[in-house]
C-alpha cells in the first residue's frame, strides 16, 4: 500500500503531540496524530498530572473530614474510606478528559492513528496498529512528541505491585501499610501525600539535602518538610538507598547516609520509585534516520525545535527543557507557529511549577539559590499566611508568599508561594514576570479583600517598602 | 518616501527622543526628495549620549543591505550596541571608519543610497552637519539599547507604521505601568521626558526601573543588564550539548571505543584498578571478624555486581520477544536496555606507562542518579574465581578481551569493577 501523504505527522498523542496536531489543524494543515496507548493525552490525562490530582484533592477531603472538623464546629459520625469509588472518581475524571481530547482533534480534521510510529526513513513512518496490521504515512513535516519514562532503580524492578512507579502509585488496590517512596521531588512527594493521608505510613528517602527538587527555593522546602511532617510523613534526606530486597509482599531497603556513614535498613510494604523520569524514544527508529541524542537520551534540536533533520521537529518531555506539561502545550503552539509563521514564543524563563500537596507549592522565575549562585544582587520579601484574613478565616494559615526583586530597579526576580491554592495565585506572579512588573506594580494593584491574593500584594509591598498587616 | 517617514516614526519607538526625531525627520523628507543619496549620521542610542566610537562597520562600502541587517557597531561609555537597518538599501560611502573615536551624535558617518540607485551615478550630498547639529539620521535604523527580549528571528521585520504628521513617536501606547506612572507624576515629567526614556522592557515596555534610570537614581546601566539576563533566560539553554554515541537512551560511557566496525576483531579494553582500598578493607575485616577474605572474593564479587545491566554490545540485534514487547509498549515496564554481561576481568601488574592509551581510561563522571543507582548485592555469592598474579597494592591492570563491538559495553564494566574497588569494597563482602 502506498503510504499516506500528510503536511503533518505527529508521532506521540500526549500533552505536546496533541496540542500540536489540533493547533496546525486550526491553522489548515492535513494532520496525522499517532498514539499507541489506546487513549490520547499521554503520561498527563492517563498516568500523570489528572488521576495525581484527583486523587490528591479526594484523599485531602477524606483526610480533613477525618481530622479537621470538630474544632470548626462540625461533627461528623463515621468516616469510611471507599478506595474503589475513590478510584472510579479518578477514572471518571481521567476517561472524561481523553474522550474530550479525542472530540477535539476530530472537530479538528486531525487523523487519529492508533499505533505505535516507528521511522523507517526521514520521510515515512509506518505504524504498527494496535488492532493488529500496519499502515505508513509521510510527512512533508513531521513532530517527534514521544514524552518520558520513569527512571527505573537498577536493583529493584519495578513489578507495580510491591515495587511501583508512579503508575502504580495512582492505582493502589488498598492502601499499604508502610510505603517508602525513593526520591522527594514533587512526584513522590505528592503520592506520599495521598498515601499518607489515606492511612499508610510513609517515609520519603530523598539523597539531596533538601525535598522538592533542584528548582524549589531552599527556604521553601525546608518550610514545607516540616508541614508536611507535622502531617504525619516521615523523611530521611541526605540518604541513599542502596539496594533492595523483595521477599514475597514486602520489601527490605538498605540506607546509608549520602554522605557516608551510618547504614541502616527500612522495610515497607509498598516502594515507591519517584527517582525522576527519563526521555522516550524506544521503538521509534531513531537510529533508521540516524537521528542524535544527547547524553541523557534526549533528541537534540535547535532554539526554532528543528532536529538535524530540518523537517522533523521534536517537542515535550523528550527534548530539552523541564518536563511539565504546560511547557510541552506552550512548545507544541510555538512549533506550530515556527512552521506555518516563521516565529513562536515560549519564554523558558517564565515557567511556572506547582506541587500539588497540602497545602500547594509554587513558584516561578529564579530562587534564591539560584541567584546567590550566579551573584546576583536581590532583594526578599514575604508575607505569613497566618497573617491574612482569609487565610484566618479558613484557619488554614501555613505557608506564605517569598518575593525576589533586584534591589534597585525593584524588578521581580522569582515568585515562591507555600499555601493554600498556591497553584492558582502563582498565575498572578507568572503574568507579572512576563511584562517585567517591579514589586510596586504588584502592590498597587488593588486586590480584592478578604482573599488569599492579598498576601501576594502584601509580599510584594514589603519587598520594597513595607508591608501593611505585619 | 513615505515610507522612508514611516520608519523614522517606528524607530523613535525604540531609539531616540521626539525632538531629534521631528528635527530628523524633516531633513529626511527635503533631502531625500532632491538628491536621492542620504547622509547617515551618528544616532543617539540613549538619552545622554553625546559622542561614540565606531567600533566597526558591517556592511563595506558599495554592498546592499536590508531591514534588519547590522550596519555597524558603536561604542559608548556605556556598552558596544549594534545599530540596524530599518530600510533597505546600499551603503554608498563609509565617512568614519572603523575605529573612529568620539565621533559627535549627528555627526555624517556614511552615505547611503536607495535600493536600485546606481551609485556611479548619485551625487554625493553635502553635509549637513552644519546646517542642523541636531539631525540625527539615528530614525533610519532600530537600535535597541539591549538585544529585544522578544526578538524576532531575522527573517521577520519589524512592521511598519502608518505615518502621521506630527505624530507623538515615542509615545508608550498602552498605560503606563503602576510604579511608572507614580514616578513620572512625582518628578513632573511631561510627556516628551517620558518619550525621551529608554524603554528595557518586553515588548518596548517602559519599566519602573528605566525611569528610576533615566532620573539618575540609579546606576544607569541596570536595567539594560537585568533585561539582558531575563532574555538570556528565556530561551532554552542548548549550549555544551554532548552527543550521546549511539541513539539508545541509556547513559552511555563517554569518549569509549572509537565507532565499532562490523568486524569481529577482538579488542583488549583495559583499566588501573588500585587495590588498596580492597587490601585495607581485607585487614580491618580480619581484625573485626577474625575472618580472611581472599583478594578473589573482592574481585568476583565486584564483578558480580558490575556485570549487571550493562549497555548493550554495538549492533545489538533485539530478540523477537523484545521486538514484540516494543509493540505493545511493554519495554517501558522492562527497563532500559541493557543486559546482564559475563566478563571476568584479568588482572596484571601495572605495565610500562606506555601500554595505556588514556583513553581507555576516562574519567568517568558521576551524578547524582549514577551515585543513588550504584547496585550493590552482597547477597549473590560468588561462583567464579579469579586467577590472581601477585596482586599489588598499588594500581593492577584489569583487562577484557572483547569482540570490538563490545569495547563500550566492557569498558563500562571495567569502571564500575574500579569504582566498587577503590570506594567501598567493604561493602561488597559485608
Ligand atoms: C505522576 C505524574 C504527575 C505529573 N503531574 C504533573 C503536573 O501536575 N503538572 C505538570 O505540568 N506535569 C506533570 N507531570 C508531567 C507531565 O505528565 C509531562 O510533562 C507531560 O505529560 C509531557 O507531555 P509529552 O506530550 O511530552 O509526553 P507524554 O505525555 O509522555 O506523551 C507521549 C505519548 O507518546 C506516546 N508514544 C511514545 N512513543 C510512541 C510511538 N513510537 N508511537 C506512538 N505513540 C508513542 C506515548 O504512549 C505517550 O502517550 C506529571 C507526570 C507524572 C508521571
Amino acid at each position: 500500500m502506498a503510504p499516506q501523504a500528510r503536511t503533518r505527522v505527529i508521532i506521540g498523542g500526549g500533552v505536546a503531540g496533541y496540542v500540536a496536531a489540533i493547533k496546525a489543524g486550526q491553522e489548515g494543515m492535513k494532520v496525522t496524530c499517532i498514539e499507541k496507548r489506546g487513549t490520547l493525552g499521554g503520561t498527563c490525562l492517563n498516568v500523570g498530572c489528572i488521576p495525581s490530582k484527583s486523587l490528591l484533592n479526594n484523599s485531602h477531603l477524606y483526610h480533613q473530614v477525618l481530622h479537621d472538623t470538630k474544632h470548626r464546629g462540625i461533627e461528623v459520625g463515621d468516616v469510611k474510606l471507599n478506595l474503589k469509588q475513590l478510584m472510579k472518581a479518578k477514572e471518571q475524571s481521567v476517561s472524561g478528559l481523553t474522550k474530550g481530547v479525542e472530540f477535539l482533534l476530530k472537530k479538528n480534521g486531525v487523523e487519529y492513528l492508533k499505533g505505535t510510529g516507528s521511522f523507517q526513513d526521514e520521510h515515512t513512518v509506518k505504524v504498527q496498529l494496535n488492532d493488529g496490521g500496519e499502515t505508513s504515512v509521510t510527512g512533508k513535516n513531521i513532530l517527534i512528541a514521544t514524552g518520558s519514562e520513569v527512571t527505573p532503580f537498577p536493583g529493584l524492578e519495578i513489578d507495580e505491585k510491591t515495587v511501583i512507579s508512579s503508575t502504580g502509585a495512582i492505582a493502589l488496590e488498598k492502601v499499604p501499610k508502610k510505603m517508602v517512596v525513593i526520591g522527594g521531588g514533587i512526584i513522590g512527594l505528592e503520592m506520599a501525600s495521598v498515601w499518607s493521608r489515606l492511612g499508610s505510613e510513609v517515609t520519603v528517602v530523598e539523597f539531596l539535602d533538601q525535598i522538592g527538587g533542584p528548582g524549589m527555593d531552599t527556604e521553601i522546602a525546608k518550610n514545607i518538610q516540616k508541614i508536611l511532617k507535622k502531617q504525619g510523613i516521615n523523611f530521611k534526606t541526605g540518604t541513599k538507598v542502596v539496594s533492595g530486597d523483595k521477599t514475597d509482599g514486602s520489601v527490605k531497603l538498605n540506607l546509608d547516609s549520602a554522605k557516608g556513614g551510618k547504614a541502616e535498613s527500612i522495610d515497607a510494604d509498598v516502594v515507591l520509585v519517584a527517582i525522576g523520569r527519563r526521555p522516550y524514544t524506544g521503538g521509534l527508529g531513531l537510529e533508521n534516520i540516524g537521528m542524535e541524542l544527547d547524553e541523557r537520551g534526549r533528541v537534540i534540536i535547535d532554539s526554532e525545535y528543528r532536529t538535524k533533520i530540518p523537517h522533523i521537529r521534536c517537542i515535550g518531555d523528550v527534548t530539552f527543557g523541564p518536563m511539565l506539561a504546560h511547557k510541552a502545550e506552550e512548545e507544541a503552539v510555538a512549533v506550530v507557529e515556527y512552521i506555518k509563521k516563521g516565529y513562536g514564543h515560549v519564554n523558558y524563563g517564565v515557567i511556572p511549577a506547582v506541587m500539588y500537596t497540602f497545602p500547594e507549592v509554587a513558584w516561578v522565575g529564579q530562587s534564591e539559590q539560584d541567584l546567590k549562585k550566579a551573584g546576583i544582587n536581590y532583594r526578599v520579601g514575604t508575607f505569613p499566611f497566618s497573617a491574612n484574613s482569609r487565610a484566618k478565616t479558613n484557619l488554614d494559615t501555613d505557608g506564605m508568599v517569598k518575593m525576589l526583586a533586584d534591589p534597585e530597579t525593584d524588578r521581580l526576580l522569582g515568585v515562591h508561594i507555600i499555601g493554600p491554592n498556591a497553584g492558582e495565585m502563582i498565575a498572578e506572579g507568572t503574568l507579572a514576570l512576563e511584562y517585567g512588573a517591579s514589586c510596586e506594580d504588584i502592590a498597587r494593584t488593588c486586590h480584592a479583600h478578604p482573599t488569599l491574593a492579598e498576601a501576594f500584594k502584601e509580599a510584594a509591598m514589603a519587598t520594597y517598602s513595607k508591608a501593611i498587616h505585619f | 518616501m513615505a515610507s522612508f517617514a514611516a520608519a523614522c516614526r517606528m524607530s523613535a519607538r525604540l531609539a531616540t527622543r521626539k525632538l531629534q526625531q521631528d528635527a530628523a525627520s524633516r531633513g529626511f523628507r527635503t533631502s531625500a526628495a532632491a538628491l536621492a543619496a542620504q547622509n547617515f549620521t551618528m544616532p543617539a542610542l540613549s538619552p545622554t549620549m553625546t559622542e561614540g566610537n565606531i567600533a566597526a562597520w558591517r556592511v563595506k562600502e558599495g554592498e546592499k543591505f536590508s531591514a534588519g541587517d547590522v550596519l555597524l557597531e558603536i561604542e559608548t561609555d556605556k556598552a558596544t550596541m549594534d545599530v540596524e537597518a530599518q530600510e533597505d538599501g546600499i551603503l554608498m560611502k563609509v565617512m568614519q571608519g572603523d575605529g573612529s573615536k568620539g565621533v559627535q551624535v549627528g555627526t555624517r558617518i556614511a552615505v547611503i543610497a536607495e535600493e536600485g540607485d546606481d551609485i556611479s551615478s548619485l551625487e554625493i550630498p553635502a553635509d549637513e552637519k552644519a546646517q542642523s547639529t541636531q539631525a540625527a539620521e539615528a530614525p533610519k535604523t532600530q537600535t535597541p539599547a539591549t538585544p529585544e527580549p522578544d526578538s524576532a528571528p531575522p527573517s521577520s521585520t519589524p512592521p511598519k507604521v502608518a505615518s502621521k504628521p506630527g505624530a507623538k513617536t515615542s509615545k508608550q501606547t498602552y498605560p503606563l505601568y503602576p510604579s511608572v506612572a507614580q514616578l513620572v507624576k512625582e518628578n513632573g515629567l511631561d510627556e516628551s521626558a517620558v518619550s525621551g526614556i529608554t524603554p528595557t522592557g518586553p515588548g518596548g515596555r517602559l519599566l519602573k526601573g528605566d525611569v528610576l534610570a533615566f532620573l539618575g537614581k540609579i546606576n544607569t546601566k541596570t536595567p539594560s543588564e537585568i533585561s539582558a539576563r531575563f532574555n538570556k533566560a528565556s530561551h532554552l539553554d542548548l549550549s555544551n550539548i554532548k552527543v550521546a554515541k549511539a541513539p539508545e537512551p541509556k547513559k552511555p560511557a563517554k569518549e569509549a571505543a572509537p565507532v565499532p566496525p562490523p568486524a569481529p576483531v577482538k579488542s583488549v579494553v583495559s583499566l588501573p584498578v588500585s587495590l588498596s582500598a580492597v587490601i585495607e578493607a581485607q585487614r580491618k575485616i580480619q581484625k573485626s571478624l577474625g575472618v580472611f577474605l581472599p583478594l578473589s572474593t573482592f574481585i568476583s564479587r565486584a564483578s558480580e555486581v558490575a556485570n549487571d545491566e550493562l549497555p548493550l554490545p554495538a549492533g545489538y540485534q533485539p530478540t523477537a520477544d523484545e521486538l514484540f514487547n516494543q509493540v505493545l509498549g511493554l519495554d517501558k515496564v522492562a527497563g532500559p536496555k541493557v543486559s546482564r554481561g559475563a566478563y571476568i576481568p584479568q588482572i596484571a601488574a601495572l605495565p610500562p606507562a606506555s601500554a595505556f592509551p588514556t583513553s581507555a581510561a576516562p574519567a568517568k563522571k558521576l551524578d547524582i542518579l549514577d551515585i543513588l543507582a550504584a547496585p550493590s548485592r552482597p547477597k549473590q555469592a560468588a561462583k567464579k574465581t579469579v586467577v590472581l598474579p601477585g596482586a599489588s597494592t598499588g594500581p593492577n591492570v584489569f583487562s577484557l578481551q572483547v569482540p570490538k563491538a563490545e569495547e563500550r559495553r566492557a569498558l563500562v564494566f571495567l569502571e564500575r569493577v574500579k569504582l566498587v574497588l577503590e570506594s567501598e569494597p567493604g561493602r561488597l563482602v559485608l
